[in-house]
């Protein structure tokens, strides 16, 4: 599989602030790729030097192939963008803008630019002044999804959407998705993230600090687990890879690693296992374990977006 | 909660926002009419010298069109005179751009409803751009009269002047506050505002150029002069000002508490469902947004031009017998120039200025349109950076020369019917375009800064104002002559006079496009900020 994206030592700084301190990234083409971090963190400025707006200080970037701020013209004929914050012209109504986006990269397919606008539930005639955020922001998707394009690069897209056109959004991800284009989709939505991506890359201070599929960084944490039993446990404490043990009358609760779990069923087997429940650890339970603790080095989160 | 609840917070607010403009801004208003007071007694120190002056200035349409009627001939007569309307355009404008940026710009970028969501009321943010604005006018109106009645002039007319700036300022203050709540968008905003105001100035120009001064009372602006500062004040002119500016308060008051946040008064129209097939490229997308302004200012100018290209050629040569003006004409024309060529030509060279702002306004869009995050809508399409800056320079450039282009054919038509010459026209025509290479250098200077210097685009405006206070001490002679020299506006020869010189227009044009290519190579090279 060759790569849509591939960043490798990425560094950005705006005056003191260091806002991407070598990050590396790779986004397979045809993949889905979750981009999940808090603001601040660095997720528009690494979309921003991809889209070659800014330029790194450092590090490589390559995109479709070319070089995201030499190339930057053709390579735009290939993909499209949809910002978290979409300002629309006031005087243009939004179908202006549709269309006048999708003809700039090379023409819009009007079967799919009606079938969007209708499940986005859009008005096209209003103007930009006076549609509500979440509005601006459909404008900005039809445009994209109708565009015949490679690669798509969504920064924060739902912003504003209720959780219908959330859905409609979703469902629209997946057909690109069917239709073999690639997908990098920044977001702090985590159930977003959950339901649409292949593979995630957590991004923390303008590092990427979790990369993988949401298998594989399960694997490595602790599924928590809750039994009541039939006898009072004792000889529990003290078991290899199990955490965060509590014990009240018969009801016992546990964090454990993967690769502890059998022996620690075995062990609640003996005991009269009456009820049980093991949940894997959420997308948000992966998220706060990277937030949660100190920054590394202990510095202050960058204010950069 | 009240409706003005938090009104002291945000008042407090703006002043911290504006620590540096409102002293800045201040200051310069508050100078500038004791300066013109010193610089009149030490070139004129005796009122036989200033008479001729007066004289000269009664009669010529083009001085009577921007400066008004000249009610006293003495020293504070004639500083009143000079900074009368030059010192109510830097008031009114400065603040009604300062309370539409408080109110209507705040509301748009979705400030407001952050301080909205506060405990602040909902009609608190017109009420404490406003209250702040007309204080510090009223602020520096007082040191003015404190500075004037330095330079020793009379304190009853140092006052009376002080007033009617300060009115002057707070009038368009008030107009900027009605402006913002009517329109939807700071840009439509600031459009309908200053256009009131060149209404105003207009209705004013016309009414004393031609000698109809029931005109100029139809207008504030002829109002401030008429408070007649050093020429028997007239307080109750100021008290209609004064009255006049409560009434926009009142009527701003009543509109903001009527309507939602970030709606207009006007329901919005629907557009189109899709678009025109020729909207397809940048160039296009750039015509579209700035055509309604280059439309407007064309057809303002060409009124402007029929009207005052008549009012010179009709009212001139009966008037204009006394040999000092025959001789300042020949001085600058030669022996045969003709006074009405004289006056259509200066007024050519003041309403250039104005042209350029159109020009500066289409160049700055690249900045905005940057800052607003709409250029990245279309910099991340198939569309490099140069094609999409030169779209809205082209239209930068472009315009300024349609603008040029009507004043020169109506002032010279309106300058041929009244004077039975019609083989004037094409000379009228070419004096007019003759400026707009001066025009586009300031457009070059509008993109240089938006292109190399992105978060100092608006030092623009600073250059225009420095310029224009440059050339109006000069003309007192009060500048040092190679200063002058930068005024892109001093190259330009007076064609009516046959003036005849290619050389300072090629080298100003070369200069505009030096600054023009310098603002897309910044632009090509640099990341985009907001």
């Amino acid at each position: 599989m060759t790569n849509a994206i591939s960043v490798s030592g990425l560094v950005k700084t705006f005056g003191r602030t260091r806002a991407l301190d070598g990050l590396d990234l790779t986004v397979g083409t045809g993949e889905v790729l979750g981009f999940l971090g808090p603001n601040g963190a660095g997720k528009s400025t690494t979309i921003r030097i991809l889209l070659g707006l800014m330029r790194a200080d450092s590090g490589k970037a390559s995109l479709l192939g070319g070089d995201p701020w030499a190339d930057a013209t053709d390579l735009h004929r290939r993909l499209a963008y949809v910002p978290g914050d979409v300002t629309l012209w006031p005087t243009l109504s939004g179908g202006e803008v549709i269309d006048l986006l999708g003809r700039l990269r090379g023409g819009i397919d009007p079967q799919r630019r009606a079938t969007l606008l209708e499940r986005f539930e859009l008005d096209p005639r209003k103007k930009g002044r006076a549609y509500s955020k979440g509005n601006r922001q459909k404008v900005a998707l039809v445009a994209a999804f109708a565009s015949d394009v490679e690669l798509l690069i969504l920064d924060e897209p739902t912003s504003g959407l209720d959780p219908l056109m959330e859905a409609v959004f979703r469902d629209s991800v997946a057909e690109e998705k069917a239709r073999g284009r690639t997908v990098l989709l920044s977001s702090h939505i985590l159930s977003e993230v959950e339901a649409l991506c292949d593979r995630v890359s957590i991004i923390r201070a303008g590092r990427i600090v979790e990369t993988g599929t949401l298998a594989e960084l399960r694997h490595l944490t602790r599924t928590s687990v809750t039994a009541e039993l039939a006898q009072t446990p004792d000889g529990l404490n003290g078991l290899p890879g199990v955490h965060d043990l509590s014990v009240v009358g018969n009801k016992v609760t546990c964090q454990v690693e993967p690769a502890h779990l059998d022996a620690l069923f075995g062990r609640l087997t003996a005991l009269g296992l009456r009820n049980v429940t093991a949940a894997p650890p959420t997308l948000e339970d992966l998220f706060m374990r990277h937030y949660r603790t100190a920054q590394p080095g202990g510095q202050r989160r960058n204010q950069v977006a | 909660m009240g409706t003005l609840t938090g009104t002291g917070i945000l008042a407090r607010h703006i002043l911290r926002r504006d620590r540096l403009i409102l002293p800045l801004w201040g200051f310069l208003s508050a100078v500038y009419p004791m300066s013109i007071a010193n610089s009149t007694v030490a070139l004129y120190p005796t009122a036989d010298l200033l008479r001729p002056v007066a004289q000269e200035a009664m009669a010529n349409p083009a001085q009577l069109a921007t400066r008004g009627v000249v009610f006293d001939a003495g020293a504070g007569g004639m500083t009143a005179w000079t900074v009368g309307s030059s010192g109510a355009m830097l008031m009114g404008l400065v603040s009604m751009l300062l309370v539409i940026r408080h109110t209507r710009v705040d509301e748009e970028s979705g400030r407001s409803e952050l301080i909205g969501s506060g405990v602040v009321g909902r009609q608190a943010p017109p009420a404490a751009a406003l209250g702040v604005v007309c204080s510090v006018n009223l602020l520096i109106g007082a040191l003015m009269s404190v500075l004037l009645m330095g330079t020793g002039l009379p304190a009853a007319g140092s006052l009376a002047l002080g007033l009617a700036l300060a009115a002057a300022g707070c009038t368009f203050a008030a107009v900027g506050a009605v402006a913002a709540q009517v329109t939807e968008s700071a840009v439509s905003a600031r459009g309908l505002g200053v256009s009131v105001f060149i209404a105003f100035f207009l209705i004013r120009a016309v009414g004393d150029a031609s000698g109809a001064h029931w005109l100029s009372w139809l207008s504030p602006l002829g109002w401030t002069l008429n408070v007649r500062p050093f020429a028997g004040e007239r307080w109750w002119v100021a008290a209609l000002l004064l009255a006049f500016i409560a009434l926009l308060a009142v009527a701003a008051h009543m509109l903001s508490a009527r309507r939602d946040l970030a709606a207009g008064l006007l329901p919005p129209r629907l557009g189109p469902a899709a678009a025109a097939p020729g909207l397809r490229s940048p160039l296009a997308l750039a015509w579209r947004l700035h055509r309604g302004q280059v439309v407007a200012w064309t057809a303002g100018f060409a009124v402007a031009g029929l009207t005052l290209g008549g009012a010179v050629s009709g009212n001139l040569e009966g008037q204009l017998n006394s040999p000092q003006i025959m001789d300042m004409i020949a001085r600058v024309g030669g022996e045969d120039a003709r006074p009405a060529d004289f006056f259509l030509n200066f007024l050519l060279s003041m309403l250039a200025w104005i042209v350029a702002t159109s020009g500066m306004l289409s160049a700055l869009r690249l900045r905005s349109e940057e800052s607003a995050g709409r250029a990245d809508l279309v910099l991340v399409t198939p569309v490099s950076r140069v094609r999409w800056a030169l779209s809205h320079l082209v239209v930068a450039l472009a315009g300024p020369a349609l603008v040029l282009a009507a004043l020169g054919v109506t002032a010279g038509l309106g300058y041929s019917l009244t004077s039975g010459d019609i083989g004037k026209l094409p000379q009228v025509l070419a004096g007019a375009l003759a400026y707009l290479p001066a025009v586009w250098v300031m457009t070059g200077i509008a993109a240089a800064l938006a292109g190399l210097l992105p978060r100092f685009a608006m030092a623009a405006w600073g250059i225009w104002v420095g310029f224009i206070l440059i050339d109006v001490f000069g003309m007192l002679g009060q500048v040092n002559a190679n200063l002058l020299e930068i005024i892109p506006f001093v190259h330009i020869p007076w064609v009516l006079l046959g003036q005849m010189s290619p050389a300072p227009l090629a080298v100003l044009t070369a200069v505009a496009a030096a600054l023009t290519a310098a603002g897309v190579a910044g632009l090509r090279r640099r990341d985009l900020v907001a």
